[in-house]
């Protein structure tokens, strides 16, 4: 067995190689944070007595998209939006069919607990390896989006019994689609120093958390990863 | 609540242990899939000691299987994960079992407190290194008169010395047990020569001087494939405890008079309903568990919330004394030779 690799180093954020990956990986990011806003504002329109809590979680998303605006204009990048746009659509489509048919259990695991699962860990992976502006705006956003993510969570949890079905047919329909983004990145990614199976393992140990909080069994939860995993 | 944090033999156990307790897509899943699974809660417990105590704990798999040891970052994660799981899932005492130890301390992952949004509570973990160092030193002193051979007069070599466990045992047979003489192998000169002036003895040998002389074999390092043990120069009787991880020490040394003892395995004076030990080849796995596991099960009995056996050469004779008598009090005792040990234990 051998030891750990010697000291980390940070990759270099002024190369060339560098900004070209962060072009598209920050783009994700921008992206991801309006799809949010405008996900929480559609939510509301579902479950009206809740409007006003899911616009003040919608504000928090757009202050985020703004900070990692400033990240990238730092370091001298500009983000490839029409890529994050194309990267984002099959997920983008189907919380829209989920929202015009209604489905407020489709739209809240697509929004408040799959995607926040997976930006709280890739955040978690990316702010050991950022640039220090990058990752005192990280670290700030982090902490908000585990506020969505339990939001989601305490929805689901509360309406679990009559829930259950719809559950699964959203996470077979979502979860694969998360699994072929992140094959979309990893090169990318690994530029930025996170590498894939960090990304995976991490994202389904927040996913895993947030559905047994939700009241999910282990062996429920087993089931529904495998969706993402197996294949 | 205690909590046991272990993990398969092989990946094949792996993925047919996942079939019996109902995660059949785990089941069907590559080595890669394993690799990005978060750690499972897979078990709840319940113990009732002789004097009537009843304590809860859990078995947290960490997904971790042997064929990922070459992937440093998996393996890191595995057990920082597991760890993470343990503590959220509020177990107050949690037994790091298996190579998740070996992969704690060679990883050195105590730089790695920090694991996502989480803190990791080092009280919370034990490596059971003490209870284990304990059981062996136990299974030495009972196992030996069985074979004729008096410890007053005995070599007793222990492979592997100055490791956590290595350096406990020699330290207990040295002040404990009046053997003969300790016969020290461990790979590294400077370690030895320091275990040395701290026993106020013990020779210093290569492994393959000391077996010869050995009456006694405690092996508490883990084996390496190539090692060829020539059977034909051991003394007859000889005592062999196999204390490392894999026990895959029978495979190597049999033949007539060896005497090879699982090391490090304790049995429970009554059933308890589980299926983790199962796989983990235990001749009685209704009853008998790694050492490491019953030290964190004894720490609940007693109350003891507390890293009881943490870092490297800090087991003292204090700390078995203490742990060794929670064993004997709470229905725990160390595996021992059949009494028709010859025909069963040796020639496996």
């Amino acid at each position: 067995m051998s030891g750990p690799p010697a000291a980390d180093r940070l990759p270099d954020f002024s190369s060339e190689l560098y900004k070209d990956a962060y072009s598209r990986i920050n783009a994700i990011v921008i992206e991801g944070e309006q799809e949010a806003h405008d996900n929480y504002i559609s939510i509301g329109t579902l479950i009206p007595d809740q409007a006003e809590e899911l616009a003040r979680l919608a504000r928090m998303e757009i202050k985020h998209m703004k900070g990692f605006t400033a990240c990238a204009k730092n370091l001298g990048v500009a983000a490839d939006m029409p890529f994050a746009k194309k990267f984002f659509a099959p997920l983008h489509d189907n919380f829209q069919k989920a929202l015009a048919e209604g489905k407020v259990v489709t739209c809240l695991l697509t929004q408040a607990i799959l995607i926040e699962a997976f930006a709280i860990s890739a955040y978690h992976i990316y702010i050991p390896v950022a640039d220090p502006f990058a990752r005192k705006i990280t670290e700030g956003v982090v902490k908000d989006e585990y506020t969505h993510l339990n939001y989601g969570q305490q929805w689901l949890k509360a309406n679990l019994e009559t829930c259950r079905e719809e559950l699964e047919q959203a996470n077979r329909a979502n979860l694969p689609l998360v699994r072929t983004m992140l094959e979309q990145v990893a090169s990318d990614a690994a530029v930025l120093q996170m590498d894939q199976e960090d990304l995976m393992a991490d994202f389904l140990s927040s996913y895993q958390e947030a559905l047994l909080d939700v009241g999910l069994t282990s062996r429920e939860i087993a089931r529904l990863a495998a969706a993402a995993l197996v294949g | 609540m205690f909590g046991l944090i272990g993990h398969s033999t092989n990946f094949d156990e792996a993925r047919a242990k996942a079939r019996s307790l109902g995660f059949e897509e785990f089941a069907e899943g590559s080595l890669d899939m394993w690799c990005s699974a978060p750690p499972q809660l897979v078990e709840r417990l319940e113990l009732t000691s002789p004097g009537g105590r009843t304590v809860e704990g859990a078995y947290i798999d960490s997904c971790f299987v042997p064929e990922m040891l070459s992937r440093f970052k998996t393996a890191r994660r595995k057990v920082l994960s597991a760890m993470e799981l343990a503590q959220k899932s509020g177990l107050d005492i949690t037994a790091l079992g298996g190579f998740t130890s070996i992969i704690f301390e060679n990883f050195n992952l105590l730089k790695e407190q920090q694991i996502r949004s989480t803190t990791l509570e080092w009280q919370r973990f034990t490596t059971g290194n003490t209870h284990t160092a304990w059981v062996i030193c136990r299974q030495v002193e009972t196992n030996a008169p069985r074979l004729g051979i008096d410890l007053r007069h005995a070599s007793v070599a222990v492979v592997g010395a100055t490791g956590d466990i290595g350096s406990a045992v020699c330290r207990w047979l040295s002040q404990r047990t009046g053997v003969r003489e300790l016969l020290l192998v461990a790979r590294q000169q400077q370690p030895l020569l320091d275990l040395q002036r701290e026993l106020g003895g013990g020779r210093i040998l290569g492994l393959d001087e000391a077996l010869p002389q050995a009456d006694v074999v405690v092996w508490v390092a883990s084996l390496p494939q190539t090692l060829s043990i020539e059977v034909a120069s051991l003394k007859s009787p000889c005592l062999m405890i196999d204390g490392g991880y894999p026990k895959n020490l029978d495979s190597k040394a049999n033949g007539a008079g060896i005497h090879v003892l699982k090391g490090g395995i304790v049995e429970f004076f009554s059933d308890i309903t589980w299926q983790m030990m199962e796989m983990a080849e235990m001749a009685n796995p209704s009853r008998q568990m790694f050492a490491c596991f019953a030290e964190a099960i004894l720490l609940e009995f007693e109350g003891i919330h507390t890293n009881f056996s943490w870092g490297r050469n800090n087991i003292t004779l204090d700390k078995m004394d203490l742990i060794g008598a929670a064993s004997l009090r709470h229905g725990f005792e160390a595996l021992s030779l059949l009494p028709d040990s010859s025909a069963a234990l040796a020639t496996a």
